[in-house]
């Protein structure tokens, strides 16, 4: 089943499989380190729907739902349910 | 020797810079851009140095203006040396940006900064591994300590007097990649570009399709730099223009074609080259760093549990927040006060000097009720704005800002505005000047338009003071306090919804993303938050004195002449009365109309012009308003309070929005926008009010 990065709830990490979409935004993502194959964590969402708090190699980012939907997903599992942030094993680098 | 300073947002170029070039700093503007350009002489080992300090950047790919004054600088000017900063905690991120640098440049300097921050984070980098690896000498810095900064400059001095291009490592691309890279090389290698620029680095852009290359631009300096007017510090730099001197067309577009064909269009280029550096970087990643306990949370990871969960988030952003206000527009009151007695003092001594040079009266008038008065009224506004820049600095350098913008951000979604517009509306309730310049930190400049122009609906500290004594005046008792929410109520409606309003009239070819870094928290240094407060204050009093004197002289003249008549045969007086044609539907008599002009220049001025009008002493604002319930209905009050609300701010504030939007037209626009829907709402108010039988 296809999953999107906005599906995750905190605590769970995937791996990237594809980013829909073009033009700016996905190069705006690129820069930031969003590509296929890369290893990302959901740390928490901001109340209200608001943006989700993303891991990746190393540092944090916020992002919107509405992109959050644009990213494929796959392999998704769950870190520490209690403490969310908190990691067990590091993120790998891809 | 040119060198340039570039790197992530936030990795401490500012820090750097300012270390190293101390009080000899050029703050200006890109030209045409309101983005700061801050460049800087030193002399080191018989060498004239110009340092450039770029608008932090993620990558070479135009996104943002900050972005895209980087990459034109690098592409235009050709720095003879890029001092490129990274961060060590977070180092994956910044060398994608370094591998790009490394391919247009060929003298490279790095710059490791917060080592500290790293090796607390359980990381260790092996420097002289990193060097090996890319083949570029690597400096550590802990910049904030003053750690490895000269050191750091040495290097770049090195590098830069090398006879040669110092051979720099190159990403190894995957095989099918390197072949089309090949091809475009051999189709790009005999053209006159590559005395331009890098073989490899325009082959890669042209399978990107990159309009820019094959461009020539000269650089047009409309300013000498020794102008007259040179600072000591604060120069306002000069602005480089560019013309575009020709296009020429590149070779390759059979070749691009038969890509194209293979499924290999601009896109998947794109895409390709930045997978692969992030493949190349993590092939390599494992030889110079090594992360020890990385399951161990850092102090971000505790801090952010607290000021970023759902429960205590939004209580700990309102404590900051009050603080910044309290600090700002509370605390700073004395102060305000204090400058503009001194002021008044200031105008006492000269209008006695002129006294006794019997200088005729309408000079001391001028001097003492037009300038000294006005300006005074703006000076006021100075210690505010200064201690805010302060808050802001520290808030933007500490990373909290990016938390308020990642808690706002599902508010300004909802008016179609990105979060970090969430600081500069808040601002606005203390001060709109300082709320207006606050857009500085959205990228995108149609939303840095929007949140501008919406602005100036947001009450400020003074209006607030002046509509909380009219309404304490009108509606006492518990009545009052519903007054004021509901008319708060009404602003914020407002803003919601002319800001999707103004979504609709400026054209926004793609909406911004919400993509924003949360960096890890720092502690600013003093420096760092002093050196921007002075810096940017300056440059609002040097921006805007002239527009404030001259706007103060032609509201002195239009009430005070005829000469020796009463305030209200004064011209200002007449258009006063001319006007009560747009204040008659609403109610208002000329008296209203006049202060209503008045409040131009600075609203708290509107009580004491009723005050004078009403025939009432100045300075007691609850007697004035108590004069003015015996004139007024309270539906009449309540009408003139929306109106009062809602136009425009002040000079200032106007004069703000021309300087940031760089655009008289948009600033009409606004201003207009104001008036016009501060008096239907009026309208709407006082004849829904009627008949609802409300007197
Ligand atoms: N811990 C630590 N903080 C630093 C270091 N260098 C700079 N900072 C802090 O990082 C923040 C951002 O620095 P700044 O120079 O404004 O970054 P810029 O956005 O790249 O210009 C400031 O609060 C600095 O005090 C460092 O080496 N270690």
């Amino acid at each position: 089943m296809e999953r999107l990065l906005g599906d995750l709830k905190p605590g769970e990490r995937a791996i990237i499989e594809r980013i829909e979409g073009g033009g700016a935004l996905r190069r705006r993502m690129m820069d930031m380190g969003i590509v296929p194959g890369v290893e990302l964590e959901v740390v928490r969402c901001a109340p209200f729907g608001g943006p989700l708090q993303i891991r990746l190699k190393g540092y944090y980012l916020a992002m919107r739902r509405g992109e959050c939907a644009k990213i494929k997903i796959s392999e998704t599992y769950r870190v520490n349910e209690t403490y969310p942030g908190y990691i067990q094993h590091p993120l790998a680098s891809r | 020797m040119k060198i340039a300073l570039v790197g992530n947002p936030n990795v401490g170029k500012s820090t750097v810079f300012n270390a190293l070039t101390g009080s000899n700093q050029q703050v200006g503007n890109w030209a045409g851009k309101t983005v700061e350009r801050k460049s800087g002489l030193i002399k080191r080992a018989n060498q004239q140095i110009e340092l450039i300090d770029l608008p932090g950047t993620y990558s070479l790919t135009a996104y943002s203006q900050e972005e895209i004054i980087t990459r034109e600088y690098i592409l235009r000017e050709k720095p003879d040396v890029v001092m490129a900063m990274i961060d060590a905690s977070n180092i994956e991120r910044n060398l994608y940006l370094v591998l790009q640098i490394m391919e247009l440049s060929p003298r490279v300097v790095i710059g490791l900064n917060m080592m500290d921050l790293a090796q607390s984070a359980g990381i260790t980098i092996n420097t002289t591994q990193l060097a090996l690896a890319l083949n570029v000498p690597v400096v550590e810095i802990v910049a904030a300590k003053g750690k490895g900064i000269e050191e750091f400059l040495t290097e770049a001095i090195r590098v830069g007097m090398l006879e040669l291009d110092p051979l720099q490592g190159e990403v190894s691309y995957p095989e099918e990649l390197e072949q089309r890279i090949r091809a475009m090389e051999g189709q790009l290698a005999d053209n006159a570009e590559v005395t331009r620029y890098p073989l490899r680095w325009l082959a890669l852009k042209r399978l990107e399709r990159d309009p820019e290359i094959g461009q020539e631009w000269k650089s047009s300096t409309p300013k000498s730099r020794n102008s007259k007017n040179k600072d000591a510090c604060c120069d306002p730099g000069d602005a480089v223009n560019y013309e575009l001197v020709e296009t020429v067309a590149l070779p390759g577009d059979e070749l691009l074609q038969t890509y194209e064909a293979e499924g290999w269009g601009k896109d998947q280029f794109e895409m390709a080259f930045a997978d692969a550096k992030y493949k190349y970087i993590s092939q390599i990643l494992p030889s110079f760093r090594t992360h020890e306990n990385p399951s161990k949370p850092t102090w971000t990871d505790l801090l952010d549990k607290w000021v970023l969960s759902p429960i205590w988030g939004y209580p700990i952003m309102f404590l900051v927040l009050g603080i910044v206000f309290w600090g700002s527009f509370v605390a700073s009151a004395p102060i305000g006060g204090a400058v503009s007695q001194g002021m008044a003092w200031a105008a006492d001594v000269i209008v006695s000097i002129l006294q006794w040079g019997h200088a005729p009266d309408f000079l001391q008038s001028l001097v003492r009720d037009g300038i000294f008065a006005g300006v005074g009224a703006v000076l006021a506004f100075v210690p505010q704005i200064a201690i805010f820049f302060a808050f802001f600095s520290f808030m933007q350098d500490s990373g909290y800002l990016a938390r308020a913008a990642f808690l706002g951000d599902r508010f300004m979604q909802l008016m179609g505005l990105h979060g970090k517009s969430f600081f500069s509306l808040v601002s606005g309730f203390g001060c709109n000047v300082p709320g207006i310049m606050a857009t500085r930190t959205l990228e995108d400049p149609k939303d840095r338009l929007i949140t501008m122009l919406i602005n100036p609906l947001i009450p400020c500290v003074p209006r607030l003071g002046v509509m909380s004594a009219v309404v304490a005046a009108f509606f006492p008792g518990s009545r009052g306090s519903v007054v004021m929410v509901s008319l708060l109520l009404l602003s914020m409606i407002l803003v919601m919804f002319s800001a999707l309003f103004f979504r609709r009239v400026v054209k926004q070819t793609e909406r911004s993303a919400f993509v924003m870094e949360l960096p890890l928290y720092h502690i600013p240094t003093l420096r760092n938050i002093l050196l921007p407060t002075w810096q940017k204050t300056y440059s609002f009093l040097r921006r805007a004195w002239t527009f404030i004197l001259v706007a103060s002289i032609v509201v002195w003249v239009l009430s005070s002449y005829p000469q020796g008549v009463s305030m209200n045969a004064t011209w200002a007086a007449k258009m006063g009365g001319w006007l009560s044609f747009i204040g008659e539907p609403l109610g208002f008599d000329w008296r209203i109309m006049v202060a209503i002009v008045f409040g131009f220049t600075a609203k708290e001025t509107t009580l004491s012009t009723l005050g004078i009008l009403y025939g009432v002493a100045a300075n007691a604002s609850q007697s004035i308003a108590q004069a003015m319930t015996g004139a007024m209905t309270p539906l009449r009050a309540y009408t003139f309070l929306v109106v009062y609300m809602l136009y425009i701010p002040c000079l200032a504030s106007v004069v703000t929005t021309y300087k940031e939007s760089g655009s008289l037209g948009w600033t009409s626009f606004g201003v207009a926008y104001n008036l016009i829907l501060s008096f239907v709402m009026g309208w709407i108010v006082f004849h829904g009010g009627l008949a609802l039988g409300f007197q």
